[in-house]
């Protein structure tokens, strides 16, 4: 049973450039308890689209113009403000990519998580202090209380990144959404935060959708992956599925681009260099006819530029959109 | 903490024994013997150098100033040339209206400049944000004696529901010694309205672009909360800043201010005292303006401390 049900959402900016199709057309599921990734490069529409789901997006320059977010049935993009304020950081909640900006540099701690607490389950300071307390507790920061009444320059990188899945899981969220919750730390730090968004995972309830650019991330976390590009879905499939045969070029090109120790070992005294995916992401503002990756992909054709690809399932659940499917997968054999 | 605080204290130190050199030196080394002056048109050089010696004045001036700074530190600014009167009880005489004077615009200013700049910044760039603006830019450039005047007209007398000019003392009742103060308070408030709005706005428009604010309505708090608790008291250290150059700047004002409107305050003590080179009564003022402004100075600097925890720790 699928807890969030995004269609054909889409959500444009409007700049003095012209309108930005950030996301133009994207469907996805996310099932009860499940953890869904969606990756992509940057400006690739995966933080809009979260965004949208908690209508999040600035209101003076983006919209969501087109789609249904249906939430436990309910289209969140027709709701009102109050009705959504609501939902935000009570049913559905959101780590965000940059710990050191995203907290209140004039609140303590305590107050960022009780407040929340405080807001959505109608509770006293008192009551919301302790609940604040466990939180850190359950996010692993030692010395709980006395960190309740610290502000947030007082702590690590890392540690805020904690007080803010705390603040997330405060009120037992039933979708948390985590957008690039690693990429602003250190690599130590970020194996951290990750082993304890894995490890709280196996506690709670709540259904994870994790943005992210990072592969690792996916394989370490996700049941279900979502390739994004361009502001549209390329390829979705179950976490082993999308490692051991991905479907289309773009997938490919991005595994490829994984750094891998043990093939960068030495050739012939010569290093292999790094694969990239050749050419730019596409200009947004222009409508894109055909599939957004023709320009860069080695199978397109004049069809693949002018005709919009249609989705492909090649085994359940794993889809994608790409009108050449069968020479990709000649060329893998 | 309160290391800061002491810190902050001792900075006041030179500051003020800055202030009174060159408050004596200004004074001194100004055209004019006011030895002649006090004797009148009719002196004879004998009488005047007789006030010459009996004020000190002819005395060399390091010396003049070591008394004089003496006297100071004793609580003692001097007595008027003309009234012989201690400048010290004149000035407490006068402080009254100017003190409840400033207060008035104060609030007055505070309590309309803040809701407004944050309203401007939260619906920015629509309608409400421009009429707003609008009249804070009217509010900066109508002069206070223009503004003091139409009042007065349309107020006082048309509509007759407040007194035209004077001051009435705490000690005839508190509700008209507000009555009195109402007009003159929205005159000389309205630039600071003007001033405190503009930068209410700017501060909380940077404010509410940070990380932090998505981060409190991806919580789903109210309105209220995000812009009075989250944005606001981030956007507090400038807005704080401005208000206490705006008290330093209104202490000034107050002389136009009274003489518009016939209070008998500092400003016109001022005034009245510049005008018959009252010597002893303009440096006492001039003191006790400066300490005014460096007591502002240090309540704001202790202010930043209560507002952001980064300066306190």
């Amino acid at each position: 049973m699928s807890i969030l049900q995004v269609r054909d959402l889409k959500t444009h900016f409007f700049t003095q450039d012209g309108v930005v199709r950030a996301v133009d057309g994207v469907s996805f599921e996310v099932g009860l308890g499940e953890t869904v990734a969606v990756v992509g490069e940057s400006g690739c529409g995966k933080s809009v689209t979260a965004l949208s789901i908690l209508r999040l997006i600035p209101k003076e320059t983006g919209r969501i113009v087109g789609g249904e977010i249906l939430f436990n049935g309910r289209d969140l993009t027709k709701l009102s403000e109050e009705e959504m304020r609501s939902i935000r950081g009570h049913e559905i909640s959101m780590i965000f990519q940059e710990p050191m900006t995203s907290l209140n540099p004039v609140l303590t701690i305590g107050t960022q998580i009780a407040e929340n607490v405080v807001r959505h389950k109608g509770v006293s300071w008192e009551e919301a202090r302790r609940r604040a307390k466990e939180m850190l507790e359950l996010v692993r920061i030692a010395d709980p209380e006395r960190r309740l009444d610290e502000y947030p320059h007082q702590l690590s990188g890392g540690m805020r990144q904690r007080v803010m899945i705390a603040i997330a899981l405060s009120c037992d969220p039933k979708i948390l959404i985590a957008d690039e919750p690693t990429t602003a730390l250190d690599v130590t730090i970020q194996a951290q935060i990750l082993d304890l968004m894995i490890e709280l995972k196996k506690k709670i309830n709540a259904a994870i959708i994790m943005i992210t650019h990072d592969l690792g991330v996916v394989a370490e976390t996700a049941q279900r992956v979502i390739v994004m590009y361009a502001g549209r879905k390329v390829e979705e499939a179950p976490i082993e599925d999308l490692f051991d045969n991905p479907m289309h070029p773009y997938t490919r090109g991005l595994m490829a681009a994984i750094p891998r120790l043990d093939i960068e070992a030495e050739v012939g005294g010569r290093r292999t260099r790094l694969h990239e995916i050749p050419g730019m992401v596409p200009v947004l503002t222009k409508p894109i006819p055909g599939c957004a990756f023709a320009p860069r992909c080695a199978f397109a054709t004049d069809r693949c530029r002018t005709q919009a690809p249609p989705y492909v399932e090649s085994t359940p659940g794993h889809v994608a959109a790409c009108w050449e499917v069968d020479r990709v997968r000649e060329m893998a054999a | 903490m309160t290391a800061y605080i002491i810190r902050r204290l001792l900075a006041t130190i030179p500051v003020m024994a800055v202030v009174a050199i060159f408050v004596f030196l200004l004074l001194r080394l100004a055209p004019g013997d006011p030895a002649a002056l006090i004797a009148g048109d009719n002196a004879t050089s004998a009488q005047i150098e007789e006030i010459r010696q009996k004020l000190g004045l002819n005395l060399p001036i390091w010396e003049q100033f070591f008394l004089w700074a003496g006297d100071i530190l004793r609580g003692d600014l001097g007595k008027s040339i003309f009234s012989n009167m201690p400048v010290t009880t004149l000035i407490a005489q006068r402080l009254e209206p100017t003190l409840m004077l400033t207060l008035a615009t104060l609030i007055v200013a505070i309590s309309l400049a803040i809701p407004l700049g944050v309203i401007a910044a939260w619906k920015a760039r629509t309608a409400i944000d421009r009429v707003v603006m609008l009249f804070s830019v009217l509010g900066f450039a109508v002069p206070v004696f223009l503004a003091g005047y139409v009042l007065m007209y349309v107020f006082s007398i048309q509509l007759r529901w407040l007194p035209v000019q004077g001051y009435r003392p705490l000690s005839q009742g508190l509700w008209p010694s507000i009555q009195s103060l109402i007009l003159p308070a929205i005159a000389l408030g309205m630039t600071y309205v003007a001033l405190i709005a503009r930068i209410t706005r700017a501060s909380m428009l940077e404010v509410l672009a940070q990380d932090y604010i998505r981060t409190a309505n991806a919580k789903g708090l109210a309105t209220g909360r995000v812009l009075l608790l989250h944005a606001l008291k981030n956007a507090s250290v400038p807005i704080v800043t401005v208000i206490g150059i705006g008290i330093a700047l209104l202490i000034s004002g107050v002389v136009i201010t009274e003489t518009v409107f016939n209070i008998p305050g500092l400003g016109r003590l001022t005034v009245d005292a510049v005008l018959k080179r009252d010597y002893p009564i303009v440096q006492g003022l001039i003191l006790v303006f400066a300490a005014t402004k460096v007591i502002i100075n240090l309540l704001i600097d202790l202010s930043y401390a209560f507002l952001d925890p980064r300066i306190r720790h």
